[in-house]
């Protein structure tokens, strides 16, 4: 079925989008390859966005990272290239601003620490580990409520089996 | 998977297809799946076009990231344009946002349908003209109020703090059978529980020997010497690549596609008039933050459970809506050692606010090369009802013991008691500011008997084009104040019944 999110991270991007998320990110994000997970959901959601959409997240990725060379205390060098305190810094002021283009950094840092809480461990580290929840409450429901579910079911009009392709 | 008989997704067709039917409806949620069903199980063929893939029950989990992408329309980032803007979301599946919204079903309040029909000369459209139709709503989609083992403790601690203050409080009603509680509604309900129209309205069109094709993207409305004549479209590959092309020659087009994409379909296909596009209203919701020192956990139960109508005159609702971490951390103001800070007490923390009667309107409009785009300017009156909003709704949690809140303004600080609140709203918040949201679009295509204010008459047919009809969100005269699929519903049951009874004048 068609879905939008096979596309990888748009070429270029890479080292930029690393360096972009360990600076948004907290610093737990070095540990073992979080960061290459992130990355690789991050490209999922870039490529589930329209295409537009798509290279203005990719160009403000590249425009922060080569961007960066005007922040005086980045000394010419890009957001790649910088130590984290610089780096914070320079992010930091960005992100404070109200223009349009700090608008668009700031919907790039949320796609990138949405893609940070979506790992498994991180979400565990938050107390956050829904599956065995959902787990016990259905099957609570079905304890307690099962005749009538299956009674209403039963009475619907349902989609009937699996049939030949007719398309 | 196993895909229903009379279902196709875009793996099923290889090649362009041309059909013929006697009604095509382009687009699967409340309105379209509704109209569908009602129309098939009447006799007529049916086919329903649906941009999205087909996701059933089984295969919803609780991955945030997996939702947006499969379940929602870019990722679930719409951004309606303005100062400020406004990010919403809309589904795009097979059952639409029935599939990912909160379940909440309600009538449109007596007072709105009375002023829409006034407005609009809307004719049989009155409070007592619709209870019919929302008693058949409810009656299929289990709509009742929930089981009190699954109401979460986020919805406890905001009620509380509602009593606590004195304000009236009402326990929502959901199209819910023994809904479990598992809180992952935005992300498709896991048990089925959720009656959206993927349970119900779909599989009953189905049934009745109506065709489904997902992946399928609807292009243009065909015209035949002025009047609709079927649709083109085309099929989405994976990655958004257009696949084969589609043409569906019907004797009706009704178009349910959701309050961005109907104006957007209905000018590529030539139409143009002054309410075409107009008129968005988007019920803007903002999002208070309150970290309390006891564990909340605000997961686990029902997605929204309660809600606070004290206001509901003034154009107010207050809710707690917990939210995924991928949700909550896209939206905190912070980001480094500062966001994981917030994040630790994740299990700490209930949101909640206020959902806004806007007055302030957008519209859609089509950019070359980027599709349809929205424009939306908040009115100030909105404005300071936002503000409003979010101080009644910290009120309510401070009143429920949160120790610190995090307001949805640029800029502002923490405030960690009622004095320090009312310090920082003494002076005025700008209104570019505020940080808004929305799921409920509406009003881009809407209902009016007068061809200058509306795009359709009262029972959904398109002002100067025969045989074809909307019936979806975009039809409303102006904003319902309270969550919409409901109303959608039962007028696309009120819609279809006309059709059936004109069926001999379309020849269905």
């Amino acid at each position: 079925m068609a879905s939008r999110s096979s596309a990888p991270m748009p070429p270029g991007c890479g080292r930029a989008a690393r360096r972009f998320a360990e600076v948004v990110c907290p610093p737990e994000i070095r540990a073992g390859d979080r960061a290459g997970r992130l990355l690789k959901e991050l490209g999922l959601m870039l490529g589930s966005l329209p295409p537009a959409a798509r290279r203005v997240l990719a160009g403000t990725l590249l425009t922060v990272d080569q961007g960066a060379r005007l922040y005086p205390a980045a000394r010419g060098r890009r957001l790649a290239r910088l130590d984290d305190r610089v780096a914070q810094a320079c992010l930091g002021s960005l992100l404070a601003r109200r223009d349009p283009a700090a608008g668009l950094v700031k919907r790039l840092k949320s796609v990138v620490v949405m893609c940070y809480y979506e790992l498994p461990e991180v979400q565990r580290e938050i107390g956050y580990h829904p599956d065995p929840f959902i787990a016990a409450v259905s099957r609570r429901r079905l304890e307690r409520h099962g005749a009538e579910i299956r009674a209403a079911e039963a009475g619907r009009a349902g989609p009937g089996a699996p049939g030949p392709r007719r398309p | 998977m196993t895909v229903p008989r009379g279902l196709f997704t875009g793996a099923d067709v290889g090649t362009g297809l041309r059909l013929e039917c006697g009604a095509v409806v382009v687009g699967s949620g409340a309105g379209g799946a509704t109209v569908a069903a009602e129309l098939a199980a009447a006799g007529v063929d049916v086919i329903i076009l649906e941009e999205g893939g087909y996701h059933p029950t089984a295969s919803f989990t609780a991955r945030t990231g997996r939702a947006l992408r499969t379940l929602y329309r870019d990722g679930g980032g719409g951004m309606a344009i303005g100062r400020p803007s406004v990010l919403f979301a809309e589904g795009r599946c097979v059952g639409g946002s029935t599939v990912v919204n909160g379940g909440m079903s309600w009538r449109t309040p007596d007072r709105v349908l009375a002023d829409w029909a006034r407005r609009e000369g809307l004719t049989a459209a009155g409070p007592a003209d619709m209870a019919p139709y929302f008693d058949r709503a409810e009656a299929a989609l289990s709509v009742a109020e929930q089981d009190p083992e699954t109401i979460g403790r986020d919805s406890e601690l905001l009620v509380a703090g509602a009593r606590a203050r004195g304000w009236a409080v009402v326990p929502d009603r959901r199209n819910q059978l023994h809904c479990a509680g598992t809180n992952n509604c935005s992300s498709g309900c896991p048990t089925g529980a959720k009656r959206s129209m993927l349970v119900t309205s779909v599989p009953r069109a189905l049934a009745a020997g109506a065709r489904l094709y997902a992946d399928t993207r609807a292009d243009r409305v065909i015209r035949d010497g002025g009047a609709a004549a079927g649709v083109t479209g085309h099929v989405v590959r994976p990655g958004g690549r257009p696949g084969p092309r589609l043409t569906v020659r019907a004797r009706l087009v009704i178009v349910a596609g959701g309050a961005i994409q109907t104006p957007a379909l209905l000018r590529r296909s030539g139409l143009r008039g002054p309410a075409l596009g107009r008129n968005l209203s988007l019920h803007p919701n903002a999002v208070v933050t309150a970290f309390f020192d006891q564990d909340v956990t605000g997961w686990q139960g029902v997605h929204q459970a309660f809600q606070i109508r004290e206001f509901a005159a003034d154009g107010l609702l207050l809710t707690a809506t917990n939210l995924t971490p991928p949700m909550l951390a896209g939206m905190l103001p912070v980001h480094g050692r500062a966001l994981g800070a917030l994040m630790a007490d994740y299990n700490r923390i209930v949101t909640a606010g206020p959902l806004v009667t806007d007055t302030g309107t957008g519209w859609v409009v089509s950019v070359p090369g980027a599709g349809p785009q929205v424009l939306y300017r908040l009115a100030g009156q909105d404005a300071a009802r936002v503000v409003r909003g979010v101080e009644l709704t910290a009120d309510a949690l401070f009143a429920a013991g949160a120790r610190r809140l995090l307001l949805p303004f640029d800029g502002a600080p923490q405030v960690r008691d009622p004095a320090e609140l009312r310090q920082l709203l003494a002076r005025p918040v700008p209104r570019h500011a505020l940080q808004l949201y929305s799921v409920h679009l509406m009003g881009t295509a809407r209902r009016s008997e007068d061809p200058r204010r509306g795009v359709v008459d009262s029972f959904g047919a398109v002002h100067g084009v025969p045989r074809l009809f909307v019936t979806d969100a975009s039809t409303f005269p102006g904003p319902t104040g309270l969550n919409p699929m409901e109303t959608v519903i039962a007028l696309a049951l009120r819609d279809a019944g006309r059709l059936i009874a004109d069926r001999a004048r379309y020849g269905i």
